[in-house]
């Protein structure tokens, strides 16, 4: 399967404490990969490298073979980025802040119409098209975060952790959406959950301190949280 | 797309608080001080008219409230300035620009467009206040015009400045008490300096007084130019290095 984004060797802030340590990562058209990891373990940081957002020390993203920071910022087409916290401008309207993602994303006319209007659909926005966007409850901001990323159609999306902050309910509707929305896309989601896990992914990354400790399939059978149970450093194990 | 930037600049601050207070506070003061300005020019008349001084409206009026307007641009479009990269970092909306098809010269010049076309509100309505002197007195209406001229480069200038600062920090507050100690500097650098002294070319006062005594100088134009986009190179080059581009 053709290989849409391969992250090699990505090492990420001071080389004596580094937030990313190595970090090697391959995606395929249709894989769908959780980057699975405790708090700070690095998944938000290894998410703004491969969105081109932060600039890693060492190693090197590529997406469809091309140096995602010597190519030229056309290359991010090909990308949509849900981070954390969700990039919307409060003072502006839902569809405002669609409007304005769809130009960052050279979208124009009839076709930004269509797309938001799309979004606004699929998302289930469209109540709440004409409200401030800082007047949205959390679920509702995650929503228009999600709206914001797919607006262009994107082959690959990046979402850190679209289910943060949400009540069982939230996390559901969220859920749903995103099995919908990942069809027919290549995924990348960043996640504590192991039920958006294997729910969601047919392959998992665990990250420990920055570092690689693990990358293999999702099924039924994987006892995911026998990662967790394992002694993070020597030290531990040596307690 | 360096216009949608500026056009989404200038309406994200238009939907904000800041903006109107600026420019109504920024309108209140020009006013008052036109008016106060107005009256010690009509207490001095017969006393001119008598000396036989050649000193008019253009000199007594307008000059001091531009000088004033000029300090109010100093204090308003750094507070614009403050959200416009700093701001947007510490929300965490720069991922939203940095991982879009877009590049680091079209941000940074949309951004400055955007925050000229914020302060531009303030320029044009105090200049129109003054204007209105032309009502009941001859004013000298190429003189005027140079001020505007220097006045739209100055905020022009302003905003490429305070745009860089912006890029510096990660803190709208930090962005702005940065902003304001350079400006200051730049400000008072003509008082505290000697003219032969190498860096008083970079003196803010000497290269905009000259707009407002009627005087179109190649050494101000190059100042605001040269300075202006030296400001917006380094920020480019800012926003490369965040994107590992250099």
């Amino acid at each position: 399967m053709e290989t849409l984004l391969l992250a090699r060797g990505i090492s990420y802030g001071s080389a004596k404490a580094p937030r990313l340590d190595r970090v090697d990562l391959e995606l395929a058209a249709g894989d769908r990969l959780a980057l699975l990891g405790v708090n700070g373990a690095g998944k938000s940081t290894l998410m703004q490298v491969l969105a081109g957002v932060l600039a890693p020390r060492s190693g090197e993203v590529r997406i469809h073979e091309q140096r995602l920071d010597q190519a030229g910022p056309s290359l991010r087409r090909h990308i949509g980025f849900l981070p954390q916290p969700v990039p919307v401008y409060s003072e502006l309207t839902v569809t405002e802040n669609l409007e304005w993602a769809g130009r960052l994303h050279r979208l124009r006319g009839g076709k930004l119409e269509s797309a938001i209007r799309r979004v606004l659909r699929d998302l289930e926005l469209d109540p709440f098209a004409a409200r401030l966007a800082g007047r949205l409850s959390t679920g509702m901001t995650q929503r228009l975060g999600l709206a914001q990323a797919v607006l262009h159609e994107p082959e690959i999306l990046i979402l850190d952790e679209p289910t943060a902050g949400l009540d069982p309910l939230q996390t559901e509707q969220i859920r749903q959406l995103l099995g919908g929305l990942s069809a027919s896309r290549s995924l990348i989601l960043a996640t504590h959950l192991l039920d958006d896990v294997q729910r969601l992914c047919n392959r998992v990354l665990l990250l420990d301190s920055g570092r690689k400790t693990a990358e293999h399939a999702v099924t039924p059978e994987i006892d995911l949280l026998a990662h967790f149970r394992q002694p993070r450093h020597p030290a531990e194990a040596r307690e | 797309m360096i216009a949608n930037i500026a056009l989404h600049e200038w309406r994200r601050q238009r939907a904000g608080m800041l903006f109107w207070l600026l420019l109504g506070f920024g309108q209140l003061i020009i006013a008052w001080l036109f008016f106060a300005q107005l009256q010690a020019f009509a207490d001095l008349v017969p006393q001119l008219k008598a000396s036989g001084s050649t000193l008019g409206a253009m000199d007594l009026v307008i000059t001091p409230t531009l000088n004033s307007l000029v300090l109010l641009l100093l204090l308003g479009a750094p507070l614009l300035a403050m959200g416009s990269l700093a701001g947007e970092t510490r929300s965490g909306r720069i991922a939203l620009w940095l991982s879009a098809p877009v590049s680091g010269h079209q941000i940074v010049f949309g951004k400055s467009l955007g925050l000229w076309l914020g302060v531009l509100p303030l320029v044009i309505s105090g200049t129109l206040t003054l204007a209105t002197l032309g009502f009941g007195v001859d004013l000298d209406w190429p003189r005027f015009a140079l001020a505007l001229c220097g006045l739209l480069l100055f905020s022009l200038w302003l905003g490429c400045v305070a745009l860089l600062i912006s890029g510096l920090f990660d803190h709208p507050a930090a962005a702005l008490a940065a902003s304001y100690g350079v400006l200051l500097f730049l400000w008072l650098l003509d008082s505290f300096s000697s003219p032969a002294a190498p860096w008083h070319w970079f003196a803010l006062l000497p290269h905009i007084k000259p707009w407002f005594q009627g005087l179109l100088r190649s050494q101000d134009i190059a100042f605001f130019f040269g300075t202006g986009l030296a400001a917006l190179m380094a920020t480019i080059f800012l926003i490369a290095r965040r994107r590992g581009e250099v």
